[in-house]
């Protein structure tokens, strides 16, 4: 399938892009979609895009390479992996980015909205301006103190993290019993896209040694917690 | 004419339908049309590298980029020889085309009990012999020598050690050689140093190169390029190539040159 790059942004560190597709042929939250230019793209390795934050109604999608501009005509696969699931009798969700930038798991939010939840967004490091200017009033900005302080507050937590800060992010939980269901997304690179389970984005769960690519990258919290990388 | 029956008896016939296949560790364990859809432009389908013992992925594992490819370094994860085959002996029977099994090679012994165990595995026309690093030139005849079997056995062997082992090879004529992507080093996000094979189209020139002396002795070579287009196929072949050995570029969303 072929795409066009309508728009470019900066979200954070990350170069994103508006993409112009239908909506049913959009990643979830969470999922990831390769890409590439349809011609003269001698890259060896292909981006793989998530949804981000951005401008409502369209495909707002990073990390992008820094040379794509708009106008570029872009070959697309199908949506991969598994995304965010929100539970329908969700009423308080917490979004917990740790130590990435928010924009990905702040796709949640028009979600949880639209279903009637309350949100609280929480993190240390104060989003960048091009996303606290798109966040509704009804969203709360704390710090991740206030979570920990808080832990009967949710129903549902959603994070995302590199994987690596797997271990880092457990001892935030440590002798805690959680209540509430939860998933992380967990940042790696995925080279081969699902295609060879190459292994570079292996995560130890409870379930043993899984693929980001094809079973992740969003893992059930209680998968990923506690289990030594 | 008697036979002498001091001569070790090899099988020498590797004869694939079409001239490519691909790189071990680049399509996992066994073909899924689904997931690749190009797979029946392969003239076999090598499996990623499997050793006697289960191993488990890196605790460091990383794909590094760099202009013109990137370095990746993963432990070579795999199930172990009795699992791989209890679990993949049925794809790979089924499988659209032949299926060349990759084995990481550690020790004779071990290398000759992976090979018994795969000989007699419908679909399966011949293994690969992922060399160690530091392998010297009786090693290689060690390692040539357990693999005596039913099945065509290819040495693989990256271009650093061509100067090591061609004299022995050419000693050997194994029934194929398989040229496969050079290792390096690049640090990591921390600072630490990585070792692993170096994908993409930067290997293209160094790969050629080090092919042209293999392909010069009369190897049956099959060659790893870092091959993205269909002139850099058409160079490897026209040289004398019985086939090439896809790397990153099946990870890509439409390898073109082999529509």
């Amino acid at each position: 399938m072929q795409t066009k790059l309508v728009e470019v942004f900066q979200i954070g560190s990350e170069k994103g892009g508006i993409f112009d597709l239908p909506k049913e042929a959009w990643p979830a939250p969470g999922q990831y979609m390769p890409c590439q230019r349809a011609l003269g793209d001698s890259e060896p390795l292909i981006p793989q895009v998530f949804q981000v934050i951005g401008e409502e109604g369209h495909l707002n999608v990073a990390p992008i390479p820094e040379d794509w501009q708009p106008g570029d005509i872009l070959t697309i696969g199908t949506p991969q992996g598994h995304g965010f699931t929100l539970p329908p009798d969700m009423r308080h969700l917490a979004l917990l980015p740790y130590q990435v930038s928010p924009g990905r798991i702040l796709c949640l939010m028009r979600e949880a909205l639209n279903m009637g939840a309350a949100v609280s967004l929480f993190s240390d490091a104060v989003p960048p301006v091009e996303i606290m200017n798109r966040l509704p009033a009804a969203v709360e900005v704390s710090p991740i103190s206030s979570l920990l302080e808080n832990l009967d507050w949710p129903d549902f937590l959603a994070a995302d993290l590199e994987r690596g800060d797997l271990p880092a992010f457990s001892t935030l939980f440590e002798q805690v019993d959680l209540k509430f269901k939860g998933q992380v997304l967990v940042r790696t690179a995925m080279p081969c896209r699902g295609v060879g389970d190459c292994g570079v984005c292996a995560v130890r769960t409870i379930k043993g040694w899984q693929l980001a690519c094809a079973d992740g990258p969003v893992f059930p919290i209680k998968d990923v917690l506690h289990v030594a990388q | 004419m008697w036979l002498n029956e001091n001569a070790p008896i090899h099988k020498r016939d590797l004869v694939l339908s079409k001239p490519f296949v691909n790189s071990a560790g680049i399509l996992g364990f066994a073909p899924d049309p689904h997931k690749m859809p190009f797979v029946s432009n392969l003239g076999a389908f090598i499996t990623h590298p499997i050793s006697r013992k289960p191993r488990q992925p890196a605790s460091n594992r990383a794909c590094l980029p760099y202009p013109g490819g990137f370095l990746l370094h993963t432990g070579l994860p795999n199930p172990g020889i009795s699992r791989s085959i209890s679990r993949y002996k049925r794809a790979w029977a089924g499988a659209p085309l032949p299926v060349i099994v990759h084995l990481l090679v550690e020790d004779p012994e071990s290398l000759a009990e992976m090979i018994r165990k795969l000989e007699g595995l419908e679909n399966v026309m011949a293994v690969e012999l992922g060399l160690p690093p530091d392998c010297d030139s009786e090693a290689l005849r060690t390692f040539m020598q357990a693999s005596v079997g039913e099945l065509p056995v290819i040495p693989c062997l990256s271009p650093e050690q061509i100067p090591v082992l061609r004299e022995t090879l050419l000693e050997l004529s194994p029934a194929a050689v398989h040229l496969v992507e050079p290792r390096g080093v690049l640090p990591n996000a921390e600072g630490n140093l990585l070792t692993g094979r170096l994908y993409g189209p930067g290997t293209f020139p160094t790969m050629l190169h080090a092919s042209r002396e293999l392909l010069d002795d009369g190897f049956q070579l099959i060659v790893n390029g870092g091959i993205s287009s269909k002139l850099q196929a058409d160079t490897f072949l026209n040289a004398g190539a019985i086939a090439l050995g896809l790397g990153s570029t099946l990870w890509h969303l439409k390898p073109e040159f082999l529509v």
